[in-house]
């Protein structure tokens, strides 16, 4: 089990957005999270990476704690985010935005870390824009950039923050093959979204939050 | 020409003046703003107080002001008691002014930076004084730039405050040449020194803006 979310909490004051969930997550499952506006999708994905704290229960990526632990290193290597506005950094190259976070964890040689890069760089079919930078990029040409950054650690889980909302039809297909294929190299996929269409073409499992909790865990017939 | 043969070596004594203060501020204001800018958006409320008293303390009395109380009056601070030279009244009043008005243009330049910038470096695992000095700073020093452009060059002008410890700038030696020969001339030359030194200040603020022009 990649992913374990055991009976979790959260409140903004008095305002309650989730109390007591508990999902789980498969390696190489690709699950979507559905929901109204406010019911708490984006601030659940913002728990699974530590961007919110948890008021009660544990989220669990192969035995490691997320909800309580305090080094970001240990979180980035174990799950990964990919923002709906993207968050690269623009004043970083593409390949600069790659680099700059295993520069950082000294996990990997310099070889190491530009042969990994090489790598997502094939896999995300952003050939010969290593050295542009953010601005000069379209909406699907950034994303992919995202994705690849976040992928650079390798994380067991990787979350998307409604992937779909800025992209046409046609990159929209081609953001669901690279997930697949991400998938399909064992990493778990979480995402949350309301597009519907995008929800059936990817989705091996949907959960859906509504008044606090979840209320339906379908497995998708493919 | 008799003006000149005075006015020449007596500039060039006072640029050293006029350029040390600039330069010296410069070096040790900036860094130090950086810290201070943090210290002021700190969330310790001792911390943050005692920053922002320290700015407006700064910025709501005249550096004139400061030069006197910092040369003539330290040494009748209790405890203290200590007299600094010149110069080091000088620098020290310099440092502490530029530093704060630095201050408040980094901690804008710093708050103008989106919060998912901060967010990205930490679902990357990166620490906070590296996301500080690798992510944001960067892109602070490019939003800043204008407006610290526009205080160097008020720093430039402010030099010729120093005349009130004795110190003896360009301005002093235009003063000078003009009280011996009664003319008024020195003054115009001086002035076109100071046009000269913000000109190449100019161009040289405005190469670095562009080398900053590499992204948007």
């Amino acid at each position: 089990m990649s992913l374990i979310v055991d009976k979790i909490s959260k409140a903004f004051g008095d305002v309650k957005v989730f109390e007591q969930i508990s999902f789980t997550v498969e390696p190489s499952e690709i699950v979507c999270i559905k929901g109204k506006s406010g019911e708490g999708k984006t601030t659940l994905l913002r728990c699974m990476n530590n961007l919110e704290t948890v008021d009660s229960g544990s989220i669990l990526i192969n035995g490691l704690d997320i909800s309580k632990e305090k080094d970001n290193s240990r979180v980035g290597q174990e799950i990964g985010l990919v923002f709906q506005g993207y968050n690269l950094f623009p004043h970083l190259s593409v390949m600069e935005n790659l680099r700059i976070a295993p520069v950082f964890l000294k996990k990997m040689t310099n070889e190491e870390i530009d042969e990994r890069a090489r790598e997502l760089i094939d896999t995300l079919e952003i050939n010969g824009k290593e050295d542009m930078y953010p601005y000069q990029l379209s909406g699907g040409q950034k994303q992919r950039v995202a994705i690849a950054r976040a992928c650079m650690l390798d994380p067991s889980v990787l979350c998307f923050d409604e992937p779909t909302s800025a992209l046409d039809y046609e990159t929209t297909k081609q953001i669901s093959i690279i997930i697949r294929r991400l998938a399909a190299t064992g990493m778990s996929i979480v995402i949350v979204t309301h597009d519907e269409q995008f929800v059936k073409e990817i989705a091996e499992r949907v959960i859906v939050l509504k008044d606090q909790g979840i209320i339906e865990i379908d497995r998708v017939e493919l | 020409m008799k003006i000149l043969n005075m006015l020449v070596p007596m500039t060039i004594e006072g640029l050293k003046v006029t350029l040390g203060v600039f330069l010296v501020t410069l070096v040790f204001a900036i860094p130090l703003a950086v810290v201070v800018a943090l210290l002021r958006r700190s969330n310790n409320r001792a911390i943050s107080g005692v920053t922002a008293t320290y700015i407006y303390i700064m910025r709501g009395t005249p550096l004139l002001l400061q030069l006197m109380f910092i040369f003539f009056g330290f040494h009748f601070v209790p405890v203290i008691g200590y007299a600094f030279s010149r110069f080091q009244a000088i620098y020290i009043a310099f440092i502490l002014n530029y530093t704060a008005y630095f201050a408040e243009i980094f901690r804008g330049g710093i708050n103008s930076i989106d919060l998912g910038q901060y967010e990205a470096a930490k679902v990357l695992g990166m620490s906070k004084p590296f996301t500080f000095i690798k992510v944001i700073l960067p892109q602070v020093i490019k939003n800043v730039l204008p407006a610290i452009g526009n205080e160097v060059i008020t720093l430039v002008k402010d030099t010729s405050l120093v005349y009130i410890l004795g110190a003896s700038d360009i301005l002093k030696a235009a003063k000078s040449v003009s009280n011996v020969y009664s003319a008024f001339s020195p003054y115009v030359m001086i002035a076109l020194v100071y046009l000269a030194i913000v000109a190449v200040l100019t161009k040289l603020l405005s190469n670095i803006e562009r080398r900053y022009n590499y992204y948007r």
